[in-house]
């Protein structure tokens, strides 16, 4: 009850005439960056972080969340025309949705798609308001060592997905939390690892190293092989028919909850909800064989659960503080940027701000469900920018995003120098994903313990004594251990590098 | 691919054994508990080890079934030409920033970009490198307040 009395009053504000400007210019945006393919969420998040500069704590966090989401949605329209998903969840769309678009519906496809992707949205976030204030209470109850244990859980749980590459992963963490260590150390105020030079004494900025291991990096990946055979698709009709809604219709439910829990649990990855949806829809079709053909069940079961999914994944950041994914950490460093620390105390300390920005989420979906059905057509036309000005004009905003903090030309370095790392990891199939979660997760993951060992006196039995630190510190060796001697049949679930 | 991740596996053990010797400079510990270098002590520590394992784990691992062309990591033939260019074009644009400004250092950036990219038309190279830089040097700095740098000319 206490939640719904907040939530209309952070309706009240997020209705109002700047926030509603602010959220609707995110979901274009978000929209515009996720059909143009080779850039993710996470990286076109990251890249209109300047945009948000000059706006206030609540406004920026309101558009950069549209971005995110209006991102996860535009994934789809290049995964039905052209079978290159704009971002890595849409990867299952291709199968079902491209094929439609073959056969001449592709209207349809992108139209049942926004329709699944707002009910999926909306549904986790009426979800997220039921489920965040009371998880947020319980972690005021947490000390260092349960917030230690919440992130290493956190870290261990992406690493785990990272599949047949775990090895790599665990070491691509640690490589990571090592970066996150360069700057004023967190308890003592000690310079490490900054060897004179002054620009490093605030760490490697977040905004830099994002823009350069995905922005710049995916830019280089599609300069080397370009794209793309874009399909002439029908757009006229943009509604599905009514059998087509039927057909869905369970479709969008299941993708919701599947989308949902996934979404809840840190380090899943965007591309596992939407690929667990897609098998389960199979599984339960009575038709299986249509699946990979063109079966309008594939495409609302994988966007539904890849929005629901999305705003879910808010759910850890907001009560814990816990990014799931590296938008989530995008996102977790724009907080920060703007003085904010997502987590429990966020409930206690913002509450005004934490309702307005959750309340948006509604307004968003609404806004995306606006533009996307009847901008279809519009959308389309986006895929037809010349890659030559689209990387020219991306590049622009990494440029200012990466200088424009804090006015250092060193972040621009910083940027290029972490473009090249990020694309020649990308190449060597080194997942990226883990080492941008520790980046951020480093600092605070530092504080927690040792605070944890000074109460102790240096003693690591005191997890012991604290059964939840205790069981969380256990979830992550037993699924590791789980996934180290998994059946052969789990091995494709791996998370993505994107999202 | 197989040699490129040995030679990335070997970058970063040799970064983890950096860190090491560097956290080692550092206190351990102090009277109030652990000290600054004890974190990066048992994380480099720690990646050291993973690379060790990971660096015996491909070196135990088959020669790559594909042909060599496909296992190329590093750019080569047209698409390395613009991968390189666009390397090249960000770094000599952040050495002369401060010194010809940001519109007449993204001008130069913009056209230099979209020809190296393939595009020959010269109008829309023209209006795309104009609006590119003086024109979101006005959207920024006017409208969203981000400071970006003036050189020498005032530009």
């Amino acid at each position: 009850m206490e939640s719904l009395g907040h939530l209309l009053s952070g309706f009240a504000a997020a209705l109002s005439i700047n926030y509603l400007l602010y959220a609707f210019a995110g979901c274009m945006l978000g929209t515009l960056i996720g059909v143009l393919p080779g850039l993710g969420p996470a990286a076109g998040t990251a890249i209109l972080i300047p945009l948000t500069f000059s706006l206030d704590a609540t406004g920026a966090i309101i558009m950069l969340c549209a971005i995110y989401y209006g991102a996860m949605y535009g994934g789809t329209i290049t995964s039905v025309l052209i079978n290159v998903p704009g971002e890595a969840a849409s990867v299952v769309t291709c199968i079902d949705g491209h094929q439609m678009a073959r056969q001449g519906r592709a209207g349809s496809a992108l139209g049942i798609a926004a329709i699944g992707s707002f009910v999926g949205g909306t549904l986790a976030t009426v979800a997220l308001v039921v489920v965040a204030m009371p998880l947020a209470s319980l972690a005021l109850k947490f000390g260092p060592a349960e917030f230690f244990a919440l992130m290493v859980a956190g870290l261990c749980l992406v690493v785990g997905l990272a599949g047949r590459n775990m090895l790599a992963a665990l070491l691509m963490t640690a490589i990571g939390l090592l970066f996150a260590m360069v700057g004023v150390d967190p308890v003592r105020g000690a310079p490490r690892f900054t060897f004179g030079v002054e620009e490093l004494y605030d760490g490697f900025g977040f905004v830099p190293v994002v823009m350069g291991l995905f922005g710049v990096a995916e830019l280089l990946l599609a300069a080397e092989k370009r794209q793309t055979h874009m399909i002439e698709a029908d757009l006229k009709t943009w509604l599905p028919t009514r059998q087509e809604c039927r057909d869905s219709v369970g479709a969008i439910g299941r993708g919701t909850v599947v989308g949902f829990v996934l979404g809840l649990i840190p380090g899943v990855g965007a591309i596992v909800p939407t690929f667990m949806a897609y098998v389960l829809e199979k599984r339960v079709s009575k038709t299986p064989e249509r699946f990979g053909k063109g079966a309008i069940e594939g495409v609302a079961s994988a966007e539904t659960a890849n929005n629901a999914y999305a705003n879910a994944a808010m759910v850890p950041l907001l009560a814990l503080g816990i990014p799931s994914s590296p938008t989530i950490a995008v996102l977790m460093g724009a907080f920060i940027i703007n003085g904010i620390t997502p987590g429990p105390f966020l409930f206690q300390e913002r509450p005004e701000l934490v309702w307005t920005v959750i309340a948006s989420f509604f307004v968003g979906n609404v806004l995306l469900l606006i533009l996307n059905l009847p901008l279809v057509g519009l959308w389309a036309k986006l895929l037809k920018i010349p890659f030559s000005y689209m990387c020219a004009g991306v590049l622009i905003f990494c440029v200012i995003g990466a200088y424009g903090l804090k006015q250092s030309l060193f972040d621009v370095w910083v940027m290029l120098g972490f473009g090249i790392i990020g694309y020649l990891l990308r190449k060597l199939d080194f997942p990226i994903a883990p080492a941008i979660l520790a980046l951020i997760l480093g600092p605070m993951m530092e504080k927690s313990l040792r605070t944890t060992l000074e109460i102790s006196g240096g003693s690591l039995a005191i997890f012991l004594d604290r059964p939840v630190a205790l069981a969380l510190l256990a979830i992550p060796v037993i699924v590791i251990g789980v996934l180290l001697f998994r059946p052969a049949s789990l091995a494709p679930l791996r998370t993505s590098d994107t999202d | 691919m197989r040699q490129g991740r040995l030679v990335a596996t070997g970058a970063m053990l040799a970064f983890c054994l950096f860190a090491l010797w560097q956290s080692l400079l550092l206190p351990l510990t102090d009277r109030l508990g652990p000290g600054p270098g004890f974190f990066p002590f048992w994380l480099s520590s720690f990646g050291t080890l993973l690379a060790i394992v990971s660096l015996v784990s491909i070196y135990r691992e088959p020669p790559d079934p594909v042909t060599a062309d496909e296992v190329r990591v590093l750019p080569h033939g047209p698409g390395g030409n613009r991968l390189i260019a666009i390397v090249v074009l960000i770094a000599a644009t952040t050495l002369v920033m401060e010194i010809v400004g940001f519109r007449l250092a993204m001008l130069a950036f913009n056209a230099a970009l979209v020809v190296a990219l393939g595009e020959r038309r010269w109008l829309p190279i023209s209006i795309f490198a104009v609006l590119g830089s003086f024109g979101v040097y006005y959207v920024f700095t006017t409208w969203l307040d981000v400071l970006l740098p003036v050189g020498w000319l005032g530009f």
